[in-house]
């Protein structure tokens, strides 16, 4: 957007005496001392005829950023009444030609030229592209009214308008004819109901003389026609401005505009449906006007005719901060220029490095679900060399516990569940998952191969993915949820509301996974995965199956050979599909950084942005172009400044919980607290298959020493993991598992007999350290090392040693035995910070 | 604690002389009395001059407004998971046809109404109990739209998570004594088909306002509360001694203070030693103490001793008290009669959940009034939805969310009769329509709460408890 106007900078701030709108003036104003101009929103168009009118919005701008909205003092003329005339904030046009139209405010102007064409051709109101929309926008094709799967009284409407021909056909043949009267269109049902003029349980919607009033009954009269097949269609929507810099208080009018097929463009700003996605930062009504409410980031969607667009409102933080500040921030890669240039744009500063202590520990719990041991830790905290951090973060990625926990996580996702498999079966699809965490295999092959598998599940362990998920639109839902990060379920029904899925585009997704079988093995459990040669799944709403075709790509002819599924794994695979990179580097970003780039981590809709786009986006590609080798993601985000952050918040970004300006502490995972505490005290957990579900009580245990990321499936006996949030494997969902606290985890952590009989038993760590005659203040750093990877203070150390040194000879194990509780229930130890 | 007593004192002091100045606008805005706007207020400081935040005001404004002669009220929540046939259970439709109307015949009952035959139980205690035949939603009609509608009064939008009316509760009023003021049992909700969240916890207000979750089964003989006593070899003093020890850990790194997760773990270790230290709720927990009979009459199933617990938990002074009739809809016998796998069949309704249902809550109902309870503890049964009125072709109905029936007794209620009419068919309702938000409007009603309180709402802004206009349903307590 280039500033148009070369006027003198000034911004109005004398009408009302409010120190709030005071406070932010003058931040505009030093913000945009330099150059900040005027910009007239939309900064082109033209009029096509005479149902065309577009609002105009001025806004500030400075440096190609939109700064806010000018209302005082405004105004705006037409060079040429007699072609495009002003009513208030809106251009009209009237008559074939060309005017520039021009805003005022105080000393500032901009202009725009508008071109009105074919207000001499004949104009009819279209069902599709302006029936429809008020339908929408009224509310009568809601979820709760029309648009609900059985109607209301009878009456039944698409939601949201998605069936053009099926809304056409219950408003003009339906109940006798009476919704549509075209002889007398007043008397039209359609007409009476939502204007009250007769009993309406739907209340009044309009009013006889509005808009929405007038064209549904001049549509009538001109004949109520349907939808036609040559008449334009809508290709995307626009909404102005996209990105814009706030302040709490401000409001700020938004436009959307609709792009049509045949190149047209029309303002629907009046007939859009607006949400807002962050309703502490931002809230919207129904008119598309947004309030400014915190800091942070918003977002509003509009949706217009089954489209969405989406703004972006930046509300920088009210800190002093020197640019410097952001200008020195210790960068190492491409993570942090993205993540610091944020912080700027927010006024957030970041905090400052992590300690060696808290890097040690925080990298091994992220990397490899186990804490150091206190030998580790003594090693790493002594070692001088500057590539410390980097030469373990090699170790770390090398490790074999390494395997263990991301097998853990990938069978999360991929739902390895003994409820549902029978244990040869659960076996064979957990090892081919920890075969190719073992190999580093490349995330796009293992994709792929996990949805083309075919064959025998007991060779293939990938094939009981299909067990799994036996229907089409099962796979389909299950696929993109877990790899693209979308849910498409809403579409199965109808054109998803929140999203740009449309029924067509679920059941021609479906179709790609239509003629997947499979028959039983030799084996028990052992299946068969194949694809037949024939098979469709048919779409409800035509009764016809939809051309197989991958979401939004090319589809693929009925008859095509070969098996559907390897069209669609290239397609879904391919370094093109944004979705599929993304999600990805979601899920691993927020594994070691605690909050995802985008929450859910699985929620990757146009309707809830990532908290920093350019970062999610620039992590796809850093991982598609490494060949998706996630070691390679993972070592980026581990030698990034932004990484090793310390969780120490300073008092300026101690509201932040979004843009990493310092590390969010998070409570261990259920089963990495488990292993960590088996790991410190030496004591293993003993675990026991689970199978009440199946009515077979308690079954065998694993081998001891087994540690809980090893387990393959969450089917086992465990108060412990399960009042920790361990998720049931039964829906391929992140929400499934919980990190929050609890006083049911206090309690247990207290009281319960996981920890307590840890510590009391024979043989563990604490008695070895007893035997062995160390001397106390050398056993309180010990015990200080190996729980929380740190030395003790002074202060601590002195307490410590002093109540050991009080202690009788026979009390000494009891007191080692609370020494070592009182670290392992500390929020240091609960806690990755 | 003495420092809270103290506070609010001072804020006391300085609401008589602030607050009356102060009025808090149904629709989210806060005028003062010369018309003054909440920003210009907030300029004046003379809240921020005290250390209140507006969320401390308001929420103060409420108790203050609040009903005092109520403070005695509790509630027991029975939630019915999975959503009982209206047709089936509470409101019979004899005249109707057979695929409507469904197996049952109607029978008389203590109350104006007719209850069907697998209810005998309830039809004896039915003068203490009023129906709201009425009740319907317009959101999607799936479980846990209905959960977070009927428990929170709202559905969740816009990323704002509502609480559960215990949670608001507990919130505005605390807790009675160092029980937790919400108990959930016997654990919350778990999977019944969608992944969006069942409004079961505190949401905005922070987990520290979270229920306590037994995660128990009362009815087992082995039953205790997980956790909520030491190991035997960990006396009083260790006891003390490792609270002192983790004392000196914690203060060493601050670099929590601003973590929330962080200040809730530490909020609930605070609030588990108080809780594991008293007798009053070891005692109140400990079923045993109960006579046999007693026992009996519930029922030895979990639903029964549920019901037995959270009438004993109520006497030791918790406010709040949600049971989970079931938590699951799935290989399980519950209320969700689809009447295929795996779900739940008409007869097994019958044959299972009602025989169940009926003994627990007629015990419940009895044992509240023969003690003098039941004038001050509300117990509300509800629901997500209803069920189709036209039975399936697997002889079961499915959802229905646009016409069920709920019912309350006790907590100012006058029992035994009918609010709200559904049509000829259980469909629709005929006539006194009553939305979810006006479900949570009658228990805060009953429990003395104003409803033009103010919550904290995410980055603190005030939050109507329930949204402007709505209203209890105020025929059941006329």
């Amino acid at each position: 957007m280039r500033p148009s106007g070369a006027g003198t900078f000034s911004v109005n701030c004398r009408s009302k005496v409010n120190p709030l709108v005071s406070a932010a003036c003058l931040l505009a104003f030093v913000t945009v001392a330099n150059a900040a101009s005027l910009t007239l929103l939309p900064s082109q168009f033209t009029f096509t005829g005479p149902a065309s009118r577009q609002q105009l919005v001025v806004v500030h701008s400075s440096g190609g950023k939109f700064l806010g909205q000018v209302t005082n003092d405004l105004t705006f003329t037409s060079s040429n009444e007699r072609v495009v005339r002003i009513e208030g904030d809106t251009a009209v046009p009237v008559r074939n030609g060309s005017a520039t139209i021009t805003a005022r405010a105080g000393r500032q102007s901009a202009k725009v030229a508008v071109s009105v064409t074919g207000m001499d051709k004949p104009f009819e109101w279209s069902f599709r592209n302006h029936v429809q929309p008020v339908l929408a926008k009224a509310g009568c094709s809601s979820g709760a009214c029309h648009g609900a799967a059985a109607g209301q009284g009878g009456f039944r409407l698409s939601l949201r308008g998605y069936d053009d021909e099926g809304d056409h056909r219950a408003l003009t043949r339906h109940a006798l004819g009476r919704r549509i009267v075209p002889g007398d269109p007043g008397r039209s049902l359609v007409l009476l109901k939502p204007t009250s003029t007769i009993p309406h349980k739907g209340s009044k919607r309009f009013d006889v003389d509005s808009l929405e009033y007038k064209i549904l009954s001049e549509w009538i009269a001109e004949g109520a026609q349907g939808p036609r097949a040559d008449e334009a269609r809508i290709a995307r929507l626009e909404v102005l401005p996209d990105l814009t810099t706030l302040q709490p208080g401000a409001t700020q009018q938004l436009l959307v505009r609709a792009h049509f097929s045949d190149g047209s463009v029309q303002d629907v700003t009046r007939w859009a449906k607006y949400t807002d996605a962050n309703a502490a930062v931002t809230a919207v009504n129904d008119t598309g006007s947004v309030t400014v409410l915190g800091h942070g980031e918003g977002a509003i969607t509009a949706w217009y005719l089954s489209r969405i667009a989406t703004a972006t409102v930046t509300v920088p933080y009210t800190n002093k901060v020197a640019a410097a500040v952001f200008a020195k921030a210790p960068r190492r890669n491409f993570i942090d220029d993205l993540a610091t240039e944020k912080l700027r744009e927010l006024n957030l500063p970041p905090s400052p490095r992590s300690g060696d202590s808290e890097f040690l520990r925080r990298a091994f719990l992220d990397t490899i679900g186990l804490p150091p041991a206190a030998a580790e830790a003594r090693e790493f905290l002594a070692d001088p060399s500057l590539k410390k951090r980097d030469a373990l973060i090699e170790r770390l990625l090398a490790r074999p516990e390494f395997v263990d926990y991301w097998t853990y996580k990938w069978s999360d996702l991929l739902l390895v569940n003994s409820d549902k498999f029978r244990p040869a079966a659960m076996w064979s699809y957990y090892n081919w998952i920890r075969s190719h965490v073992a190999a580093n295999t490349p995330w796009d092959r293992f994709v792929r191969e996990l949805v083309t598998a075919r064959g025998s599940t007991a060779e293939m362990g990938a094939g009981n993915f299909f067990v799994l998920h036996d229907d089409p639109t099962t796979m389909a839902e299950t696929t993109t949820v877990a790899f693209m990060g979308l849910s498409i379920t809403c579409a199965k029904c109808h054109n998803h509301p929140m999203e740009k899925w449309t029924n067509d585009e679920y059941f021609g997704f479906a179709n790609l996974f239509a003629r997947v079988r499979a028959k039983n093995g030799a084996a028990e459990g052992e299946r068969i995965i194949f694809a037949a040669a024939e098979g469709d799944i048919i779409q409800p709403l035509t009764g016809k199956p939809q051309k197989p075709r991958p979401l939004d790509g090319k589809p693929l002819a009925f008859d095509a050979p070969g098996d559907r599924r390897d069209v669609m794994a290239s397609w879904l695979v391919s370094r093109d599909n944004p979705y599929f990179s993304r999600s990805i580097a979601n899920r691993v970003w927020a594994n070691f950084m605690g909050v995802g780039l985008v929450e859910a981590v699985d929620d990757l809709r146009v309707t809830n942005p990532a908290s920093n786009e350019k970062l999610l986006t620039a992590l796809g590609r850093h991982l598609a172009d490494r060949n998706f080798d996630l070691k390679a993601l993972m070592r980026a985000i581990l030698q990034s400044e932004t990484y090793q952050r310390t969780s120490a918040a300073l008092p300026s970004n101690a509201a932040d919980t979004r843009f990493y300006s310092h590390y969010y502490p998070k409570r261990l995972m259920a089963e990495v607290l488990l292993d960590s505490y088996s790991h410190v005290t030496g004591v293993p957990t003993d675990f026991f298959q689970d199978k009440r579900n199946a009515n077979q009580g308690r079954g065998p245990a694993y081998p001891v020493g087994f540690r809980a990321l090893q387990l393959p499936d969450t089917k086992t006996d465990s108060y412990f993991l399960r009042t920790f949030g361990r998720p049931d494997r039964d829906r391929t969902c992140e929400c499934e598992r919980t990190g929050e606290p609890s006083m049911a985890q206090a309690l247990h952590i207290a009281n319960g007999d996981t920890l307590n009989r840890k510590l009391a038993a024979k043989g563990n760590r604490l008695e070895q350290q007893l035997a062995s005659g160390t001397p106390d203040a050398q056993l309180v750093e010990d015990v200080f090392l190996a729980a929380l990877a740190r030395f003790p203070t002074e202060a601590e150390k002195t307490t410590f040693t002093d109540t050991l040194a009080a202690c009788a000879a026979a009390g000494r194990r009891a007191l080692l035995e609370d020494i070592y509780w009182s670290l392992m229930s500390s929020r240091e130890f609960l806690f990755n910070h | 604690m003495a420092c809270r007593g103290v506070l609010l004192y001072v804020l006391l002091e300085v609401r008589n002389k602030v607050l009356p100045m102060l009025k808090v606008t149904g629709n989210g805005s806060t005028i003062t009395c010369d018309g003054v706007t909440r920003r210009d207020f907030l300029q004046v400081g003379t809240l921020g001059a005290i250390g209140l935040s507006l969320a401390d005001a308001a929420a103060l404004q409420a108790a203050a407004a609040a009903d005092k002669s109520k403070d005695k009220r509790s509630c027991i929540m029975i939630f019915n998971l999975g959503a009982p046939s209206q047709l089936d259970t509470f409101d019979p439709k004899p005249d109707a046809p057979r695929e409507i109307r469904g197996p049952f015949k109607p029978i008389s009952t203590k109350g104006d109404f007719q209850l069907t035959e697998i209810l005998p139980q309830h039809a004896k205690v039915a003068d203490k109990f009023s129906l709201v035949r009425s009740t319907y939603h317009t959101a999607a009609a799936v479980h846990d739209t209905g959960h977070q509608m009927l428990q929170t009064g709202r559905l969740f939008s816009g990323g704002i998570i509502t609480p559960h009316a215990g949670c608001a509760l507990e919130f505005l009023k605390g807790r009675r004594t160092e029980l937790p003021a919400h108990v959930m049992l016997p654990e919350t909700m778990g999977p019944t088909g969608g992944n969006l969240p069942h409004g079961q916890d505190a949401g905005f207000l922070g987990k520290a306002y979270d229920p306590f979750v037994l995660n128990g089964d009362p009815s087992k003989a082995d039953f205790k509360v997980p956790d909520l006593l030491p190991p035997k070899e960990i006396g009083e003093a260790r006891l003390a001694r490792r609270r002192e020890l983790r004392q000196v850990v914690d203060d060493t790194v601050k670099s929590f203070e601003s973590s929330e997760s962080a200040k809730l773990m530490d909020a609930n270790f605070h609030s588990a030693y108080r809780l594991m230290t008293s007798a009053r709720a070891r005692e109140a927990f400990d079923l045993t103490r109960e006579p046999a009979k007693v026992r009996e009459r519930y029922g030895l199933t979990r639903f029964g001793q549920c019901c037995l617990l959270a009438r004993r938990l109520v006497e030791a002074g918790v406010r709040f008290v949600t049971i989970n009739t079931f938590i699951t809809v799935f290989n399980e016998i519950t209320w969700d009669i689809h009447g295929s796998k795996p779900f739940t069949s008409i007869e097994g309704m019958r044959d299972i959940v009602a025989p169940m249902y009926d003994q627990g809550y007629s015990a419940l109902i009895e044992d509240l009034a023969q003690r003098g309870l039941l004038g001050d503890t509300l117990v509300c049964n509800l629901a997500e939805f209803g069920r189709t009125p036209r039975v399936n072709p697997a002889g079961g109905r499915d959802h229905w969310p646009q016409c069920w029936t709920i019912y309350f007794a006790g907590g100012g209620v006058k029992g035994g009769r009918v609010v709200g009419k559904s049509d000829e068919i259980g469909g629709y309702p005929a006539e006194r329509p009553v939305k979810p938000a006006e479900v949570v409007a009658t228990i805060y009603h009953s429990l003395g709460l104003d409803l033009d309180a103010h919550l904290p709402g995410p980055q603190s802004r005030p939050f109507p408890l329930v949204d402007f206009g709505t209203q209890p349903v105020k025929e059941l307590f006329a």
